[in-house]
């Protein structure tokens, strides 16, 4: 669930989303789900306005939808494949709604068209790469109504979309309250500690380079920047993100500059897995920000919904509060 | 090295330098090795100043720019000199044995048996670390060279062709497989994405020591049959009648580059065109005697491999280029004007 969805066009996209997100009701608003069968309303995502069932009952998820939608409540019937890093940083219960669904595949790509047919979907709720959704648009909307996001579509924009397309409101509403109540905690208690701080956010991935890091400027440091207002380092306009430039060891020592370092760990406060080499180096620990305590690791379970970012939150929360006042 | 250039004076004659010509021209790569050696622990992606290099080396302390030579840049450059050197004979000695000048080492399924092997590990067994898959690495270079070596065997002993087709069927199938498996696994295919690129970067010295051993064995092994390799050259039944054991010379000369092979892809994943042009590289300055075109190998292929990961660490600043990706396209042009330039690279 780490969708690298780009700082670059973001805000566009949220302000394109929210506005373009049409529900146009056809039938009551009762709220039983017999009066609401069979009346459909029009959704527009990143494949046009799809009119989908105001009560999808028979919902499948393709690509990074699945574990966002079940994070808001929804019960897929059938999904594809989530890496096993991922599911084991979800709760149980959604765990289990997540191994109840049929697997229809090791991705997007893969998807087995055939027994997607057999479950005979009312919905099918997809996000993975633009590239690859051409080739198969035809064949999943001959299946059932597909709405449709690219990676590049902001994180909100998405939940908000993919709620209202699964019928999910009600969970994504609680959600969002809970979401601003810490964004607006962690402003009033650090907001004139962090004012005058220059952070680095760091990560390396499973699939890096050996020798080599990141300066990642997208998934959850954008909500510490742009929800919570802390100074990261980002890309030049127009320029591609920082995290897409790996970094060998050797440039560890230019992070003197920065105040604070935030890097990624587990749920236990442990480095992750791939960043551990990097902790391990000698310019790390001689880094004034580590030596000085003012290395803070955050654990960031995904940031393409709401119930991983509020984990994010309670952490970014707990580390900041481990910050000794500048001198 | 001009002085070295072979010249043709007529049809079917080719002059080739004297002994000590030749030891002239090996000071000269020695001394140009040691330039390299140090332009690659001062010349990185971070500006540091000389004195700090020096100090690094000699007066070491605990100043982060010290740490960025003694830790990252000094490492690289001794896992440059050792991949280079074993990756320059391991070419010599299977374009010597093969009697074919466009062999590498991986033709004898050494890339395809390390990379199985590394997808084996990281998909199947869950390895992730570098310091954990560079051993399947090496056990797979070894055991598909071995497989070869027994499949291209026949009662005759062992044929050069029947071995090369044994080793491209063998390394068929391997990549087939290897293919599917991290088609099923994106970990494995994430791991082996980094570690085909073949780079020097991020391997820690201690795990390169262990393989130290394995090239010394190796080493002695390929100096002991460059003179049989040179008899072997006129054919089997000269070699035979001036008394080369060839079946010996030839399991001798297999294990010796595939240590050296199975070694250096182990530690820096699969580098092309090293093995393969550093060898015309050296026939070419010294003419068709093995011994002295290993000697040249161990020394050139460094001067390559270093020079190329000096020029990958700097053309794409602040990023680095990993050093296979930088020695396919210095070196393909390179063999390329050689191969054009004279005839003395052919066998």
């Amino acid at each position: 669930m780490t969708t690298t969805s780009r700082r670059s066009g973001s805000a566009t996209a949220a302000m394109f989303l929210s506005a373009a997100l049409v529900l146009t009701a056809c039938g009551s608003d009762g709220g039983d789900a017999d009066d609401k069968a069979g009346e459909t309303h029009s959704v527009t995502a990143d494949n046009g306005t799809i009119e989908v069932p105001v009560d999808p009952q028979r919902v499948v998820t393709i690509g990074n939808t699945t574990l966002p939608f079940i994070d808001m409540g929804g019960e897929p019937m059938g999904v594809t494949d989530v890496s096993a890093s991922e599911l084991g940083l979800i709760p149980e219960e959604q765990k289990a709604t997540f191994e109840a669904a049929t697997n229809l595949g090791a991705s997007a790509d893969q998807v087995d068209m055939e027994q997607l047919a057999g479950l005979e979907p009312d919905l099918i709720l997809a996000q993975f790469p633009e590239s690859e959704f051409e080739p198969l648009e035809k064949r999943l909307e001959s299946i059932a109504p597909t709405v449709f996001w690219g990676l590049g579509t902001e994180w909100k924009a998405f939940a908000d979309g993919l709620a209202r397309a699964g019928d999910v409101t009600d969970e994504l509403g609680e959600q969002k309250a809970e979401f601003e109540s810490k964004v607006t905690g962690i402003q009033e208690t650090y907001g004139e500690i962090i004012d005058d701080i220059s952070f680095v956010n760091l990560d390396r991935w499973a699939s890096s380079d050996p020798g080599t890091y990141s300066i990642a400027d997208f998934g959850c440091v954008e909500i510490a920047q742009d929800d919570i207002g802390m100074d990261f380092p980002e890309a030049a306009e127009g320029q591609d993100p920082l995290g897409w430039t790996s970094l060998p060891f050797e440039q560890l020592a230019e992070l003197s500059e920065y105040d604070v370092i935030t890097y990624p760990v587990d749920a236990e406060g442990r480095p992750t897995e791939p960043f551990a080499p990097v902790v391990e180096t000698n310019t790390w620990k001689a880094l004034p920000a580590v030596s000085s305590g003012r290395a803070l690791g955050v654990f960031c379970p995904g940031n393409n919904s709401y119930g991983p970012v509020l984990q994010y939150l309670d952490s970014l929360d707990a580390a900041l509060a481990t910050l000794p006042a500048k001198e | 090295m001009t002085a070295l250039v072979l010249r043709h004076d007529g049809p079917g004659t080719v002059t080739v330098p004297g002994p000590r010509r030749r030891l002239i021209g090996l000071v000269v790569a020695l001394a140009a090795l040691l330039v390299l050696l140090a332009l690659s622990v001062m010349i990185g992606s971070t500006a540091i100043a000389p004195s700090v290099v020096w100090d690094a080396l000699f007066h070491p302390s605990d100043d982060i720019d010290q740490f960025a030579i003694r830790d990252y840049r000094l490492p690289r450059t001794v896992v440059g000199l050792v991949v280079g050197a074993a990756l320059g004979l391991s070419g010599a000695l299977i374009q010597a044995l093969t009697r074919n000048p466009l062999a590498d080492p991986g033709i004898l399924g050494v890339h395809a048996g390390a990379s199985f092997a590394v997808t084996v590990a990281v998909g199947v067994l869950g390895v992730r670390d570098i310091g954990g898959y560079m051993w399947f690495a090496f056990a797979g270079a070894l055991v598909v060279t071995i497989t070869v070596l027994g499949l291209g065997s026949t009662r005759r002993g062992q044929s050069p062709v029947v071995l090369v087709l044994a080793g491209v069927c063998v390394g068929a199938v391997l990549g087939g497989a290897r293919e599917a498996l991290q088609l099923t696994d994106p970990d494995a295919f994430d791991a082996l994405r980094s570690w085909n690129a073949g780079s020097v970067v991020g391997r820690p010295l201690d795990l390169v020591w262990p393989i130290l051993p394995f090239f010394a064995v190796a080493l002695v092994l390929a100096f002991a049959v460059s003179g049989p390799l040179n008899a072997m050259a006129l054919g089997d039944e000269l070699a035979l009648a001036q008394g080369v054991r060839l079946v010996r010379t030839r399991v001798f000369a297999i294990v010796a580059l595939t240590l050296l092979a199975g070694g250096a892809t182990a530690i820096a994943g699969p580098i092309g065109f090293v093995g393969l042009m550093i060898p015309h590289v050296a026939r070419w300055i010294v003419g068709p005697h093995q011994r002295w075109i290993f000697a040249y190998s161990v020394l050139l292929a460094p001067i390559l491999l270093l020079a190329s990961d000096i020029l990958g660490r700097v053309v794409m600043h602040p990023s680095e280029i990993p050093v296979g990706v930088v020695t396919a396209f210095v070196g393909a042009p390179v063999l390329i004007v050689l191969v054009r330039r004279t005839k003395a690279s052919g066998l």
